[in-house]
């Protein structure tokens, strides 16, 4: 689904985020990319979701080389992918129902359908009172819950978090991260970048270090979680 | 459950679902931004109000033209001084054409009056001149026809040659003069409007590009989610298009307010010189010109910015 060939992403001739990136992530696999800050693991979901170009190398997503992709073509493949972003992005001046609701209209989805489709994805991230507030009233683990559900809410075939359980308590966090492995088990292919080691080590996935910019480490899914069945688990 | 990838397989937007979403975002935005829309409207409005006030007296012009086109007037003036005897020549000539029979014959004094009711404000200063400076003259009403032919032609030379004829004045002469400033007025018109109505798309133009900057950060989440550059400007072109429509009804509204104020406080007080300009207001499809002349140039400001961010952006 997700796959990195010798990429390289220099910003300028002294600064290198990513060096000879090399992985690949499954059709319906979850997996977690981890390493402290600064390691790179921002520029290279952002190389997933083509908002930068690699330097050096090849991304395959879904099917699709996005070294070769057209401008015109952006749109449509960005609409396959889930993206919740580390600062949320939300547009403030939008309540949480027609920050989704933008959504549905960029999917072409018809109007009188995006209420339902909004509340159903609000409830399954426990926000479904917060329909009318706008994202300044929420709190930051709300805003982050309403920045899920925008991801979640066309069932994208891949599902990116950068940081979705940032400043939240352990708690809320494992929360967080039972709403990722729910859409998973829906079938979305779940890649969630954290400098949480901690809460990767409890869930037994798969998961892949970056350090300096560089894939130092790939740790396959532990037997103890047995893959479930038509999903692809650990390493290829 | 997610969709499967279908290599090559793109959707289309339908016009329906995003096009009343293209509104709302639109008519959300100008009332967010309502004082800079404001200026944007009022300028568009400023402009077609001056070009729709020369096409409303170059419409007025048209209307006396052709109301006195009908009926081409000769006018024979007579020397200030002439005795009765040579009136009486010049009205047995007149008798004795076939064409020139419908004749009147105005007096000095009826020449006067009538000058007093057509301008009753300068009828003062008549009044205090010595004498009556209008001559006697002979008013003949002549068909179209027989005033285009040579025979007429023939008989006016030999008019003029009379004596006691001090000038032999054709109505359509003036008209014809009328039909140039008429020209002059629709050119005239025409250039400043358009000057003006560019300038307004302009304004639009600023306008649309200001809004856009604000909403920069937004159009980049919207972009990041998937939005086609059709969804993320539609709005933007509605915008000027909305603006632009609400200038022309404006300018609408405004001109025929002129109008009526003109025609009830300027019209009574003279009743010749302004009574012909303000006799109708534009018809309807010139009405309708100058709503769409306001959404065209909305259009046009809008369609600027959009295309130039959208180069920026590429």
């Amino acid at each position: 689904m997700i796959h990195f060939y010798h990429v390289t992403k220099k910003f300028d001739r002294y600064s290198t985020a990513l060096h000879d990136v090399t992985f690949h992530i499954e059709k319906g696999e979850f997996i977690f990319l981890t390493g402290p800050s600064g390691a790179g693991k921002s520029t290279l979901l952002k190389l997933i979701l083509r908002q930068m170009r690699p330097s050096e190398g090849q991304i395959v997503v879904n099917g699709r080389n996005l070294n070769a992709m057209r401008r015109s073509q952006l749109p449509y493949f960005r609409r396959e992918i889930g993206m919740v972003f580390q600062d949320f992005k939300l547009i403030e001046r939008m309540t949480v129902f027609e920050n989704l609701s933008f959504i549905l209209t960029v999917l072409n989805v018809p109007p009188k359908e995006h209420k339902r489709r909004a509340y159903q994805t609000l409830r399954a991230v426990n926000l479904h009172h917060k329909l009318n507030s706008y994202p300044l009233q929420l709190s930051g683990g709300e805003q982050q819950r309403v920045a899920i559900a925008r991801a979640l809410i066309n069932d994208p075939l891949v599902l990116i978090a950068d940081e979705p359980t940032g400043n939240l308590d352990p708690e809320l966090a494992q929360e967080i991260v039972q709403i990722f492995a729910e859409a998973n088990l829906r079938g979305s292919t779940v890649l969630l970048a954290t400098h949480d080691r901690d809460l990767v080590q409890g869930t037994g996935r798969r998961s892949i270090v970056l350090e300096h910019g560089q894939l130092t480490e790939e740790r396959p899914a532990t037997p103890a979680r047995p893959p479930r069945e038509g999903a692809v688990f650990g390493m290829r | 459950m997610p969709r499967d990838f279908i290599p090559g397989h793109l959707e289309p937007e339908t016009p329906a679902n995003t096009v009343s979403y293209f509104v709302r975002e639109a008519i959300r935005r100008i009332w967010i931004t309502k004082r800079t829309s404001f200026v944007s409207v009022a300028m568009i409005a400023i402009s077609l109000f001056i070009l729709g006030g020369f096409m409303l007296l170059s419409e007025n012009l048209e209307a006396a033209v052709t109301r006195w086109q009908g009926r081409s007037r000769v006018n024979v003036f007579l020397d200030t001084d002439a005795t009765p005897d040579q009136i009486r020549a010049v009205d047995a000539y007149l008798g004795s054409h076939p064409d020139l029979r419908a004749r009147r014959f105005i007096t000095r004094e009826q020449a006067m009056a009538r000058f007093k009711s057509y301008f009753a404000n300068l009828s003062g200063v008549v009044d205090q001149l010595d004498e009556n400076p209008f001559p006697p003259s002979f008013q003949i009403e002549v068909t179209p026809a027989i005033a285009q032919s040579r025979a007429f032609k023939e008989e006016m030379k030999s008019l003029r040659a009379m004596t006691a004829i001090e000038q032999v004045q054709f109505d359509w002469e003036w008209l014809t003069r009328l039909r140039r400033i008429i020209d002059v007025v629709n050119a005239v018109g025409l250039t400043a409007g358009g000057i003006l109505a560019l300038a307004a798309a302009f304004t639009i133009a600023n306008v649309i590009r200001l809004t856009m900057l604000t909403y920069r950060e937004e159009i980049e989440i919207m972009r990041l989610v998937g939005a086609t550059e059709r969804i993320i400007r539609g709005p933007f072109l509605i915008e000027g298009i909305l603006q632009g429509t609400l200038g022309g009804i404006l300018a609408v509204g405004l001109l025929f307010g002129a109008f009526e104020l003109a025609r009830h406080v300027l019209a009574p007080s003279s009743t010749m010189l302004w009574g012909f300009l303000f006799v109708s207001f534009l018809p309807l499809q010139k009405i309708a010109a100058i709503v769409v002349g306001g959404t065209v140039a909305g259009w046009f400001g809008s369609w600027l910015s959009v295309r130039e961010r959208a180069a920026e952006d590429a």
